[in-house]
């Protein structure tokens, strides 16, 4: 602590006012989500009166658990795939060399640029016929919920970055003891890559718990709803039900920010040890 | 050649995943809309082959020309800011302070939200009763009807967007941050470089990769802003805050879906000009 | 424009049909796609008003009852809904062979999933939609027509006679039918009653009443010179704007649904008094980015508005303090009465597997009895005639200080008008929308804004 004085109580009051900035809007949507309808707009900073009745409708109106349920499993298992598959082709791309690499990869880009709404119908589609052709899988299914965001290139971009700065001399002198990529792989990238893998994790399952409209359009029945779409439901149609739709969101940004809070010096340290330098 | 794809097989086998999951569920649909872009189309009678009528249309289009218009706002200014402000909080929460568990969070939390309950909470801020205009107050500063003047609804909106994406900004430019060895540093100072030298000749070459891909990602993203103008404004007032997929999207719900795809085809060629562009000349030759 | 059917004729027709039916097989099994009047007419026989299976000839003699899985697609809200659980368990025990899978859908994404599903072959078998949606819908095909289904009955009675004129012409395409409306939405002068006695002012009854009305009634509460409190909330998008538009007496477009002529005479005197209105101060520019009206009324920021039944509800419960303080008067018109007519209609997708079954489904649910849970259960208007005069919406109502609200709503759908069904409806609804903002918010001049709207939604015709 070598900063002189005034420098610190700067640093503080900067990072107070900026935090401040960044809770503020929650402090609201967390208040309200205590308040009955009269008092949304009282502009009392404190519900008055305070009610639990927001979140009793959100459970109990709704099928909570089975929402929740599905998220967890569809969450889960889209950072599951990814963190192992998306690791996978990202070290290739860093690190292998194939013919065709980069343009791969350049393709592989591409698939970022197209708003997915353009996808939908298309994408639909496939689904409608895989279930056809297999039941299990398809429209209204955990495959067709999990398997469009299974390996996805931002990971696999983020990755890339990532793994560019495992120095090339330890990978070359694992080869000519005679490991297989796979060796390689498995017992000198993965536990290296660890840290960005736990950052990949992250990122991931927020987009994933967060997804609405693909699960929005490939789902139709009640039991494979996820959380987003089902919590849209406590919408009326013209008008916004304010302190329930708080309560959802309340509801739905909980679990991340009870894992980040755990988790996130492991996930800040994890970002430093795989670090982003170095490579193009 | 044989024998490269020999020598590349592990490669192919390693993407071969990856491969299969990005061509059957992206290039697959982004093909069919490619098709569909060339086409009059909509979605359930058998599409008509007008070649590039709809991508002409547009652009001839003043109303769609201003959603451009818009969008490049959005963007330019999302950019200029999202990333300072990612770097300089990464480099305030680098410092050791107490409590940087909670700061940290406090910074991330944002992201961690989805994009649509963010945008409901801040149309909220925006109101003329709301929490926005009574700060202002206090402070002996007149409110303002935010989201219903032409001129500040899009800098609104865009304001309500960084607040909401700087966070991955500054988790990412963090831990490039603490991957700069401190040697480095140690080193300038010992040839006599200030704090804003060193920040130029080792911070800012050591986070180049790390910028390159913010950059890449986050033109991406921006492009593309939609689900906060649907929420906020609903492209209004006037065409003020209309962006491009907003227009895309209304046009899909139009079953206008040839002149959708179409937009998106500009979009990825637009894109892929950009992200080509900042790889070849900002990117480190391999 | 009014086309009736002729009730004596189809009366006439039907009984032959119902002769020469009885006892005969009934129509092939999946057949639905193609069904002639034959369906119609041997189907649910039942007496209009009665809940009880049909009094005459047994419901499944002459209908396919294999059974079917019915998909209804909802977006009215989980707890509002009209399609109740035991209105479901009563239409299932009526219809055994059927089984209804009632989905809750959310308005605001409901039409992105509805085009994927219908799209893809995958639609349900009845839709509740937004009559702004029909428009596009049924100029593209994809809806069903309910006339040819029905042979122009419902419940064994012409659907005209059981509709005002107006949403019949709200629900024909072309020579189809391609919704049965299921609630309305038409607009009326809501207004804060209490304050009008106080201040001594008379119901307005026409514009100029009602900006001097709008005069006496708006305060300055905090002395900065500008008004800011009771205020009348103008709202900035096309369907308050055809309203004034209708009620001087102007077109949104010609007949042929080629050109744009709400930049008439008219139409610029229509958005000139609206913009009057905020020019006196005494209106306040209220966008659909500004949400509901309750909050403002509950700060008393705006005390007279245009709209329509369903915001009797959101009084009911966003504003429940002021309850008695509020009446609803006819809209002051300058020409004649108008409004925009829009609400809800079941439609049966083209696509649909179980057109049989999806009719009953809709002419159970407009059956008196179920039309008046759309006031009861969901807070909206009923569209049906017969559903607006019963006892439950002719009561007075105290919030409204005693008034019988839903007459004045019936006399408002009576000269209300739907949009323009052409397929570019939906862009130039948008066009006009983003045009009226110029002139609202000052920005130009009322004929400037509606020519270049004008401009701009003939190019969207002309497509």
């Amino acid at each position: 602590m070598r900063a002189s004085v005034p420098r610190r109580i700067g640093l503080y009051a900067t990072l107070i006012v900026a935090a401040l900035v960044m809770i503020v809007p929650f402090y609201w949507t967390l208040s309200t989500s205590f308040k009955l309808p009269g008092d949304v707009f009282s502009g009392n900073l404190i519900p008055n009166p305070f009610t639990l009745e927001n979140y009793q409708d959100v459970f109990r109106r709704l099928p909570f658990a089975t929402y929740f349920l599905n998220s967890v499993i569809v969450s889960a298992s889209i950072v599951g795939l990814n963190v192992v598959f998306g690791t996978a082709a990202a070290y290739a791309f860093a690190k292998l060399r194939f013919p065709g690499r980069d343009l791969l990869f350049f393709v592989f880009l591409l698939t970022l640029m197209v708003p997915f709404q353009v996808n939908l119908i298309p994408l639909y589609r496939i689904m409608v016929e895989l279930h056809k052709a297999i039941p299990a899988i398809g429209v209204d299914t955990y495959f067709g919920l999990i398997a469009p965001g299974a390996i996805q290139v931002f990971g696999i971009f983020l990755m890339r970055q990532f793994l560019r700065s495992i120095p090339d001399e330890i990978l070359e002198s694992a080869r000519m003891d005679g490991a297989s990529e796979w060796r390689i792989l498995r017992s000198i990238v993965f536990p290296l890559a660890a840290p960005g893998m736990a950052t990949l994790a992250i990122f991931t399952f927020i987009g994933a718990w967060n997804d609405f409209l693909w699960p929005l359009i490939v789902t139709n029945s009640d039991e494979m709803r996820t959380l987003p779409v089902g919590l849209a439901l406590l919408a009326r149609r013209n008008t916004v039900v304010w302190g329930q739709t708080m309560a959802g969101t309340v509801v739905a940004v909980a679990p991340m920010v009870v894992i980040f809070l755990v988790l996130q010096r492991r996930f800040i340290e994890g970002l430093t040890a795989g670090s982003v330098k170095g490579g193009g | 050649m044989v024998r490269r794809i020999r020598a590349g097989l592990p490669g192919y086998v390693l993407v071969a995943p990856a491969v299969v999951v990005t061509v059957v569920f992206f290039l697959v649909p982004m093909a069919v809309s490619g098709y569909w872009s060339l086409t009059d189309y909509n979605g359930i009678k058998p599409p008509v082959f007008v070649g590039l009528d709809n991508y002409a249309a547009l652009l001839g289009d003043p109303r769609f020309l201003r959603t451009v218009q818009n969008t490049v706002f959005f963007v330019v200014m999302g950019m200029a800011i999202g990333p300072l402000l990612g770097l300089g909080s990464a480099i305030l929460l680098n410092e050791s302070v107490h409590l940087r568990a909670f700061f940290r969070t406090a910074f991330f939390l944002p992201t961690m939200v989805a994009l649509v309950a963010v945008a409901t909470v801040w149309k909220m801020l925006y109101q003329d009763q709301g929490l926005i205009n009574d700060l202002l107050g206090l402070f002996g500063l007149p409110g303002h009807a935010w989201l219903n003047d032409p001129t500040t609804a899009l800098p609104a909106v865009v304001v309500t967007s960084i607040w909401q994406g700087f966070g991955f900004e500054t988790v990412v430019f963090l831990a490039a941050l603490q991957a700069i060895p401190r040697e480095t540093y140690d080193a300038a100072k010992v040839d006599g470089a200030g704090a804003w030298a060193q920040f130029r000749h080792v911070t800012l070459p050591g986070l180049r990769a790390t910028i390159l891909f913010i950059y890449i990602i986050g033109i991406i993203g921006s492009f593309q802003a939609f689900d906060q103008i649907f929420v906020m404004t609903q492209g209004r007032p006037g065409l003020s805050t209309r962006t491009v997929v907003y227009e895309l999207v209304d046009e899909f719900q139009r079953l206008d879906i040839g002149s959708a795809s179409a937009i998106a085809y500009m979009l990825l060629i637009v894109l892929a000009v950009l992200s080509f562009v900042q790889l070849r000349f900002f990117g480190e030759r391999d | 424009m009014i086309r009736r059917m002729r009730p004596i004729a189809v009366l006439v027709a039907t009984t032959i049909l119902l002769a020469g039916c009885s006892g005969s097989a009934s129509p092939a099994p999946s057949s639905a796609a193609s069904a002639g009047p034959s369906v119609a007419a041997s189907a649910v026989p039942s007496v209009e008003g009665s809940a009880a299976p049909a009094e005459s000839a047994d419901p499944s003699a002459s209908l396919d009852t294999t059974p079917v899985t019915l998909t209804v697609w909802d977006y009215y809200g989980m707890e509002v809904t009209p399609f109740t659980e035991a209105a479901i368990a009563a239409f299932q025990q009526e219809y055994p062979w059927i089984t209804v899978d009632r989905q809750d859908l959310d308005w605001d994404t409901f039409l992105d999933k509805f085009n994927v599903a219908v799209s893809s072959g995958q639609g349900p078998d009845v839709a509740t939609l937004d009559m702004t949606w029909i428009p596009t819908l049924a100029s593209n095909d994809v809806l069903l027509d309910l006339k040819a289904l029905s042979g122009g009955m419902l419940n064994g009675t012409p659907i005209t006679d059981q509709y005002a004129p107006g949403p019949v012409e709200a629900m024909t395409y072309g020579d189809a039918y391609v919704t049965m409306m299921n609630d309305f939405d038409a607009y009326a002068l809501y207004y804060r009653s209490d304050l009008f006695e106080q201040k001594g002012i008379p119901v307005p009854t026409t514009w100029d009443e009602l900006r001097s009305a709008a005069k006496k009634l708006a305060e300055d509460s905090n002395g900065d010179g500008k008004l800011d409190k009771y205020l009348y909330a103008v709202r900035p998008n096309t369907f308050h704007f055809s309203q004034v538009l209708f009620q001087n007496g102007g077109e949104l477009l010609n007949p042929e649904g080629t050109k744009a002529t709400f930049n008439s005479d008219a139409g610029v005197g229509a958005l000139d008094y609206q913009v009057g209105l905020i020019q006196d101060g005494s209106g306040l520019y209220w966008s659909d980015a500004d949400g509901d009206l309750p909050p403002a009324l509950v700060d008393g920021r705006v005390a007279m508005f245009s709209d329509g039944p369903y915001y009797m509800g959101l009084l009911r419960s966003g504003v429940p303090d002021q309850s008695g303080k509020w009446k609803i008067a006819t809209a002051p018109y300058s020409k004649q009465p108008g409004s925009y007519l829009g609400g809800t209609g079941l439609s049966i997708p083209a696509s649909a597997a179980h057109q049989e079954a999806a009719w009953l489904f809709v002419q159970y649910f407009l059956r008196p009895e179920q039309q008046v849970l759309v006031y009861t259960v969901t807070g909206a208007a009923p569209a049906t005639t017969a559903a607006l005069e019963s006892p439950e919406l002719t009561q007075p109502d105290p919030y409204f200080g005693g008034q019988a609200p839903f007459k004045v709503f019936l006399d408002t759908m009576a000269t209300a008008t739907h949009f323009p069904y052409v397929a570019a409806w939906s862009e130039v609804d948008t066009i006009i929308s983003e045009n009226l903002d110029a002139a609202l918010l000052g920005k130009t001049d009322s004929r400037a804004a509606l020519d270049e709207a004008a401009v701009a939604s003939d190019a969207a015709l002309a497509k």
